[in-house]
This record gives C-alpha cells, sequence and structure tokens, in this order.
C-alpha cells in the first residue's frame, strides 16, 4: 500500500524553558491534524531522547488523544524520523488506517549548556562531547585536502541565509566566512557557529493510505538502520558509511536510480562537517566534492540540489526527538509549494536524511532516510 | 543522561612485564574483527570471541581539542582516534598540546581516572 502524508505541523523552535512539552507538541499536534483536516488517528508514534518517561501519554491527553497504541521510541538524534519509518510501516502493511507521528524535545531545561556525554558510553565516559565526535571527522577532511575551512564555514553561512525565510528558525543570519571562521572555538576546527544550538520544540506529521489528493505528498520510500563497526578498517569519516547503506536501501524502495533526480533535501547538518559528508553519502555530489559544493553555491537555495532550505539544524535547531519529523515538515511543504520565501521552484522528489550519534565503536545509533514525492 | 554505573565502561589497559601498556579487548577469530571491550561476541559477524592484547604503539586517525565545559573535566583537552597496531581504534586522551594526525603514539599510563591515554612518539 502506497502511503502519504496527509498533514503536518510543527511549534516554533528555539530554548523556551518557559514553554512545557503539553504545549510545544499541542503546536504540532493541532496544526498536523488541521492540516489533514482530520483528528481521527488510530495510533501514535513519538520520538524523544531524554523523556522523561510517560512524556508521550502526557502530551496526547491534552488533546484529547487518549485509548489508542502509543508506542515511543528512542534513536538518539534520528528519533523523531523512526517514529516516521514506524508510522509509515503502520500504515503500509495494513496494520493501522490513520497514524500520527510526534517528535518532542525541551533540552534547555535538561542541560545548562551542551548535551552532557552519556557516562555509561565508553566515548561519553571519556569526555567525547559530540562536537568533538564531528570535530574528528572535520579534522581528518582537512588533513586529507577533502574540505577546506571555508568551506565548512560555507556551510553555515548558506543555512544560516536560509533560516532568513523561515519565521519558526532559532537562529538566521547574513555571515560571513571570516566571521563563522572567527566565532568561539568548540572543538577544532569546529566553530560556534558551525553547531547547532540547544534547542526545544515538537513536530507531527498525519500519515494514511495515499489517496491521490491535491495536497498528499507520497512516501516512495523510507529506510531505517543503526550502525556498523566503524573502526581502522573503515575506508570513510564517521557516519558516512550508515548514510550510505541506508540511503540505498531508502533509494531501492523509492525506486530512485539517481540520487541527484532529488529536488531538495533536508539533511543532518548538526555541525557543518555532518552536511558536507551526508552530501557526499547520499550521492548528491561526488566523494570529496560536499565542501567545494556549499561553497559555490550548488547546495543553496537557486543552486541545482538546494540542502537544507529550512536553514537546517543549524538555524532551525536542534531539538533531538523533534528534528526528524521538523525535516520531514519542510520537505512536505516544499512540495506543496508552500514554502514561501524559501521555497525551491517546481521541487517534485524530496529526501530527507536524519543521523543520531552517541554509540561508541558504531558509525552512527541509527540512520532514516526517506524519499517523498510532491502530489 | 544517566548516572556511571560502578562498571567502568572505558577500555581496560594493563601494564605488562613488558612495563609497556596495552588494552585488553578481543580479537573474531571467524572475520577478524577487534575491539577494544571484553564483549561475549563479535560485533561484525556474531561469532564467538577470543581475548587479545593491542598495542602499546598505534597511529593518530584524527584529533581534536575539545574547549567547551564537559562534566568532571577542565577543558581544553586533547583527544584522538588512535589505530593501535594490528588493533582497534581507541579514543585516549593525549598529554601535550596536540596531536598530529598520521603521527606515532604510544599508550601511557591510565589518568587517575580511568581515561585511556597516550604521549606523541618524536
Amino acid at each position: 500500500m502506497t502511503v502519504a502524508v496527509h498533514g503536518v505541523g510543527t511549534s516554533h523552535f528555539g530554548r523556551q524553558p518557559h514553554r512545557d512539552l503539553v504545549a510545544l507538541a499541542a503546536d504540532a499536534v493541532q496544526e498536523a491534524f488541521l492540516d489533514a483536516g482530520t483528528d481521527d488517528i488510530d495510533a501514535v508514534w513519538v520520538g524523544t531522547v531524554f523523556g522523561p518517561p510517560g512524556v508521550a501519554q502526557r502530551v496526547l491527553r491534552a488533546m484529547g488523544v487518549t485509548g489508542i497504541p502509543v508506542v515511543t521510541v528512542e534513536n538518539a538524534c534520528a528519533s523523531g524520523t523512526t517514529a516516521f519509518a514506524e508510522a509509515h510501516e503502520a500504515v503500509r502493511t495494513g496494520r493501522h488506517g490513520r497514524v500520527l507521528a510526534l517528535g518532542l524535545e525541551q533540552m534547555s531545561t535538561a542541560f545548562a549548556g551542551a548535551i552532557t556525554p552519556e557516562p555509561t558510553d565508553p566515548e561519553g565516559r571519556s569526555g567525547l562531547a559530540l562536537p568533538a565526535l564531528y570535530a574528528m571527522a572535520a579534522a581528518r577532511y582537512l588533513h586529507l585536502g577533502l574540505a577546506t575551512p571555508e568551506q565548512l564555514a560555507a556551510v553555515s553561512v548558506k543555512n544560516h541565509a536560509h533560516a532568513l525565510h523561515n519565521p519558526r528558525a532559532q537562529y538566521s543570519g547574513r555571515h560571513t566566512v571570516a566571521e563563522v571562521l572567527a566565532s568561539r572555538m568548540i572543538a577544532d576546527p569546529l566553530t560556534l557557529l558551525q553547531c547547532c544550538p540547544t534547542s526545544d520544540g515538537a513536530a507531527a506529521a498525519v500519515l494514511a493510505p495515499a489517496t491521490g489528493g491535491a495536497r498528499e505528498v507520497t512516501v516512495r520510500g523510507v529506510a531505517l538502520r543503526s550502525g556498523a563497526p566503524w573502526n581502522h578498517r573503515s575506508p570513510h569519516v564517521w557516519g558516512h558509511d550508515l548514510v550510505r547503506r541506508t540511503a540505498m536501501d531508502a533509494f531501492a524502495a523509492a525506486e530512485l536510480l539517481d540520487a541527484t533526480d532529488v529536488d531538495v533535501a533536508e539533511v543532518h547538518d548538526a555541525f557543518t562537517i555532518g552536511e558536507i559528508v551526508t552530501t557526499e553519502a547520499l550521492g548528491f555530489v561526488a566523494p570529496g566534492d560536499g565542501g567545494k559544493a556549499a561553497a559555490a553555491g550548488v547546495t543553496a537555495l537557486g543552486g541545482v540540489l538546494p540542502v537544507n532550505p529550512s536553514g537546517g539544524l543549524l538555524s532551525r535547531g536542534h531539538p533531538l526527538g523533534a528534528t526528524g519529523l521538523a525535516q520531514l515538515a519542510e520537505i512536505v511543504w516544499q512540495l506543496r509549494g508552500e514554502a514561501r520565501g524559501r521555497q525551491v521552484e517546481g521541487a517534485r522528489l524530496g529526501l530527507v536524511e536524519t543521523m543520531g550519534g552517541g554509540v561508541s565503536v558504531l558509525d552512527g545509533n541509527s540512520c532514516v532516510v526517506a524519499v517523498l514525492e510532491a502530489p | 543522561m544517566s548516572q556511571p554505573s560502578t562498571v567502568d565502561p572505558r577500555p581496560r589497559v594493563e601494564q605488562g612485564p613488558d612495563g609497556r601498556y596495552r588494552v585488553e579487548g578481543i580479537r573474531c577469530p571467524s572475520c577478524g574483527e577487534v575491539a577494544a571491550f571484553a564483549w561475549p561476541r563479535c560485533p561484525a559477524c556474531r561469532s564467538g570471541v577470543g581475548p587479545a592484547s593491542f598495542g602499546p604503539d598505534g597511529t593518530v586517525w584524527s584529533s581534536t581539542v575539545v574547549r567547551i565545559p564537559v562534566p568532571g573535566r577542565t577543558p581544553p583537552y586533547v583527544l584522538a582516534y588512535v589505530d593501535l597496531d594490528d588493533g582497534p581504534r581507541v579514543l585516549a586522551h593525549v598529554t601535550g598540546p596536540g596531536a598530529p594526525i598520521g603521527g606515532r603514539v604510544r599508550l601511557a599510563p591510565p589518568s587517575a581516572d580511568g581515561d585511556v591515554t597516550v604521549e606523541v612518539l618524536a
């Protein structure tokens, strides 16, 4: 059975400690219900990382969503897209008729600053903050001549400029490469403006069988994988191979022969190097060309293959569990032609990619890639 | 975020009779995979594994300097992914100001807190 996204909704993204998850989720769910033209759903999948326990039922009861199956999933930064992938599967197989996928996270009240490394993980216990994990990849790219500091910074410049047209984004701005490189060093070579912020937010989608409706965005294919061992035998930096393998699965499901047929993409740019590696792993650009593409405007609005028109995680913000569904909402708006000042004209095929990190030895906790098609 | 359990998840480093430090891990007899942890099965192929020691020398795959506050630590501190010779890639703290990529390093005594630590070889 072919599945379509019938409605999407999101909260605002940013530090919102004065609002609770009930309020943030209500923004997303009510907008998604309104967008779908119905609140008649049979089950809910919820993605969140830092909980707290019972949060899904706690936020859903406030909207009268009670008495139906509610399943909470956690796959690090890919939790929201994992909820989407499972909701899709529930509809595709006929297990449920109409399903809500919801992602939510409140980071500002959970951490004083950046995410605290997980002490039960060997590398977390060793002090490997998440920026440092990505910094290792960035340093390796610089060492091998696969990118320059200026190309890394170009990703930040591009995505902050994109966010100028996204009223729900946490940050936006017209930065220069020099400003990005001059911002405070976080983990060499990544500077502050190359790192996603601490964010609160929620995002939701209503999935049901495709009926050919004028506002339905069809799910062509979606894939989910967890990481495989990443070590001295791996040819690529952390994360690349997991994105690549997951993308191959998704492209096969979508019967997509050429990745560059994608018109618009939202990918996991928690750090600038992440977008560069991901555009290469997805096959949007040749290996080693991700940085050049960002600097040359290939992946900017108006370019050949715009990436992160929403501003991405770098600018929209990164409330972990909400991120995947926020990415999905952006692609749905793009494919319906409703993205206003950041619209990719004539976009027919869209892609969402989310990458979860933070598990030693593996090249990622989980990755989800989805290919979607305009009505 | 969880509280640390009483079991330290970091690789175990032991000093051998030759005075050198080595990481105590596993090697898979089936596919050759190595890991710096005493896991019951191979993370790549699920076969049963045997104990193995790695080091003391290795090559820096990449490195960074962490400059943000992390609980219990004082920034800045240098971290490196080190490919131990004939062994796994391990995350190590580096004594000294940095660790050039491709440079040779040697396992040093673990820190008082239990961090795997390497020193840069001249």
